[in-house]
């Protein structure tokens, strides 16, 4: 059992360097220098210290924290001398090699950081890593500022991330089996603010990043993300992973993103697509980004004129959660012409056995996939809808294009940077943790 | 179509520019011609490594040091960056005030009024744009061109000046190879290119494109830089030749004595040239180095900078960038008007001797395969990188330790 007083908390820079001592005969020898920590497991929450890295004379050794006497600002007693050398290269975690200076993302403020010192403390009878210093205060401490002016790191407000927000960017490897710490604590944000934290990396961390995540979350982070973004993450990932991923996307922004793309490429990509998104996407990049077609979906619901209400409601429960929007409900005929529209509410109040028919809005308001973008929203306002219809001259139902984007679509790109978000962070499903 | 490398090496060509490549050519005539060969080498070596490290890791230069050789290499690193930063925002704050005093215009307007311009540009309009507009107007460089070749040099004489090694014994030739160096390839330069490829998020298979703009750039810039040589050799070297005027002494020269260079062009015009000339490279580089400066400090330290941030949430790097303006141009105030030159000169000849540092480090950085994979230095990078380090880290000890010997 470790005993490791009188120490509660506090940061390795201030232990880094410190003498290590061993007692022989009553008497105490330094035996070296405290170089670094190393954490077996960095996966946990808040990981745990295993060894402490002593520079002797003789070089690096280990020792385990099982052999600490004590350990505070005037340095650590070990109970017996370190025979382990320190390993090459494993798998462990150092605290200041890997970390000190390198940079991390902040998964509660969604920004890259750089590590500037980190903080350690005692609990439940191990030393803990708890948190990164990312302020003024952790530099001045690295930079020996509180020899030089006592006092004044202590009159900086402090800036610290809980241990459990620090996602390291280093450890992001595609090849690796298990889930990285960055990858499973960057799940848990919301798309866009995943997206946020992916605008603010290097294009390089971006694509590892993209990389690293699963299918279904790439993609809902992929639409919150710039074109040129966007472009050169699906440079860096490999034909299939991003045909894969742009197959998860909505079929609105999947085709906004191929058509920033080279037409040979957006080739390449429907390739490894199944064959029927592969068409939807072919005829929504024939059109401009700035009229109905380019901002419409195909990934609505449709449904016969002939069925009942109840078994409408069985198949809409069966197909939902695949769906984007499933709060109108589309009648057309088996030439896919349109003939009327049904709330979510509508359906819901009328009687089971009702027909579709009989139920359904016939008084319809739709635009052409040439309407221009600013008159679709305009549309959409003036008639109160949560989406519009895109039909071709036959009458053909091609396609809705929901208020969200109508609204995209108008609004500029700068003013949308300043609304406020309307979603709070964790809300979304946290990945099991691993280990 | 303006990559990161020609508006870099265009940058180069800033009032300290202008003033250290027409008092070489005013002073040495072709003589000097010879070390902006050798230099445009060496400029397209350094250059690449730094694109190359942008391109590779993803991260501007001062993040790489800080990775690489910890905090306390960063901190000092950073403090040589931001001081000779805004001494260089100094030397374009006495280019304006010289150019102002050509027209009769006391500098003690000028440059208030000048740093009212750059901290509206710095404000007000994107850096992009900024950039652009200067650009456009640096085509007045080629001015230099003109004149030189109107000037009818002996381009006999000039080409042994630039393709045969000719050192003076003339203490004042090393002060101003020194000078040359540190303003054709400034410290900042390399930091300022690889963040803008950063910033354009090229990566690795982006390198042929990077390579060939930094190469087309910096061979352009250093030819309008052998222009001004030329131009200044033709004229005023000449007429102190021939004993129609006196020597240039570096010491006591003014702006408006190198206007002359650009007469058999612009004939009673030139002061007129050779002063907007000036005002450009000015305004331009007082605008985009206190600000970049800025953003590099606080990318090293993990500080926020960004011009969307209030005041008080970045409340570093607007004092950073803010205290570049107000110290510079501050500091052309407090000196007298006839050293304003000097002032800028010898701003370059600190640049030159700090550059071996900042070259050290990144060859160190450039050949560590843990952070460069596939893409570290090739031997011949390697030979250049590391002999332009030894050769101008060498000619800056032989210049620190002159200065020293005879200050004693």
């Amino acid at each position: 059992m470790a005993i490791i007083a009188p120490f509660h908390e506090g940061f390795v820079s201030e232990l880094v360097g410190r003498p290590a001592f061993l007692e022989r005969g009553g008497v105490r020898a330094t035996i070296g220098r405290i170089a670094d920590f190393v954490v077996e497991h960095p996966e946990d929450t808040f990981p745990r210290i295993d060894a402490v890295i002593v520079k002797t004379r003789a070089g690096q050794r280990a020792v385990p924290v099982a052999d600490l006497v004590s350990l505070d600002a005037e340095g650590m007693l070990v109970a017996a001398e370190p025979t382990v050398e320190r390993p090459p290269d494993d798998a462990a975690l150092y605290l200041v090699e890997d970390l000190f200076d390198k940079q991390i993302v902040d998964v509660d403020g969604r920004k890259v950081v750089r590590i500037n010192d980190i903080e350690v403390a005692r609990t439940a009878g191990s030393l803990r890593v708890v948190a990164a210093d990312i302020g003024v205060g952790g530099l001045l401490r690295r930079l020996g500022a509180a020899r030089l002016v006592p006092g004044l790191i202590e009159r900086i407000p402090r800036s610290l991330i809980a241990w459990d927000n620090v996602a390291p960017l280093h450890d992001l490897n595609p090849t690796q089996i298990q889930l990285s710490v960055a990858e499973h604590r960057l799940a848990r944000l919301h798309p866009s603010e995943l997206a946020d934290v992916i605008s603010d990396l290097s294009a390089q961390d971006a694509a590892r990043v993209v990389g690293s995540l699963d299918d279904e979350t790439a993609a809902d982070a992929f639409e919150h993300l710039d074109a040129d973004i966007q472009r050169s993450i699906i440079e860096d990932l490999g034909t299939e992973r991003a045909a894969d991923i742009i197959e998860e996307m909505d079929s609105d922004d999947a085709a906004d993103l191929l058509g920033e793309l080279s037409e040979e490429r957006q080739e390449e990509l429907l390739a490894e697509m199944d064959a029927e998104t592969a068409d939807d996407l072919r005829e929504l990049v024939a059109y401009a980004d700035d009229t109905a077609g380019g901002l419409m979906t195909t990934d609505y619901v449709w449904i016969y004129p002939h069925r009942t209400v109840g078994a409408t409601i069985e198949k809409l429960r069966e197909i939902a959660p695949e769906r984007e929007f499933i709060y109108y409900l589309y009648v057309t005929d088996q030439a896919e012409k349109l003939l009327g529209v049904l709330s979510l509410r509508t359906l819901l109040l009328s009687s089971p056995e009702a027909t579709i028919h009989s139920v359904m809005d016939q008084d319809i308001v739709t635009v052409n996939p040439d309407t221009k973008a600013e008159d679709v929203a305009s549309t959409i306002a003036r008639y109160d809808l949560l989406a519009c219809p895109v039909t071709d001259e036959h009458g053909t139902l091609v396609g809705i294009v929901t208020v969200d984007d109508a609204i995209d679509a108008i609004i500029p790109q700068r003013l949308k940077k300043k609304l406020p978000r309307f979603t709070k962070p964790h809300q979304h499903r946290r990945l099991e943790q691993t280990g | 179509m303006l990559g990161p490398g020609f508006v870099t090496a265009s940058a180069g060509n800033d009032v300290g520019g202008i003033a250290t490549y027409s008092q070489a050519g005013a002073k040495f005539g072709y003589e000097t011609l010879w070390t902006l060969v050798a230099l445009t080498v060496s400029l397209i070596v350094v250059q690449e490594m730094a694109g190359r490290m942008g391109a590779v890791t993803g991260q501007g230069l001062a993040g790489l040091i800080r990775e690489n050789f910890g905090l306390r290499t960063t901190f000092l690193a950073m403090l040589a960056l931001f001081f000779i930063n805004t001494g260089i925002t100094a030397t374009e704050f006495a280019g304006i005030g010289a150019a102002a005093e050509i027209f009769h215009v006391s500098r003690y307007v000028a440059v208030p009024l000048a740093t009212i311009v750059v901290f509206l540009l710095v404000l007000r309009l994107p850096n992009k744009i900024v950039e652009r507009i200067f650009v456009i107007f640096s085509l007045i460089y080629l001015s230099y061109v003109v004149s030189g070749v109107l000037a009818h040099p002996n381009w006999h004489e000039v080409v042994v000046g630039s393709f045969v090694p000719h050192v003076e014994r003339d203490p004042v030739f090393l002060v101003t190879v020194v000078g040359l160096i540190g303003t054709t390839i400034s410290p900042y330069m390399q930091f300022f290119l690889q963040s803008a490829v950063v910033d354009k998020g090229s990566r690795a298979r982006d390198l042929p494109a990077i390579r060939a703009d930094i190469i087309v750039g910096s061979i352009l810039a250093i030819v309008l830089a052998g222009f001004m040589i030329i131009a200044n050799g033709a004229t005023i070297f000449q007429a102190t030749q021939l004993h129609h005027a006196a020597p240039i002494d570096i010491d006591t020269a003014q702006a408006q004595d190198y206007a002359r260079a650009l007469e058999p062009l612009a004939g009673e015009a030139a002061a007129l040239l050779f002063a907007f000339g000036i005002l450009n490279a000015g305004v331009f580089t007082a605008t985009v180095l206190p600000l970049s400066t800025a953003y590099i400090v606080c990318e090293a330290f993990g500080l926020e900078a960004s011009l969307d941030r209030r005041f008080r949430e970045a409340a570093v790097f607007y004092t950073l960038f803010g205290g570049a303006i107000v110290l510079g141009a501050g500091l052309v105030l407090l000196v007298p008007k006839d050293s304003l030159l000097k002032l800028i000169f010898y701003a370059q000849v600190v640049q030159g001797v700090l550059l071996p540092f900042e070259l050290i480090l990144m060859l160190l950085i450039v050949n560590r395969k843990r952070v460069m994979g596939d893409h570290v230095n090739s031997t011949l990078g390697n030979v250049i990188g590391w002999g332009t380090a030894v050769v101008i880290g060498g000619l800056a000890l032989v210049y620190v330790w002159q200065s020293v010997s005879s200050a004693i």
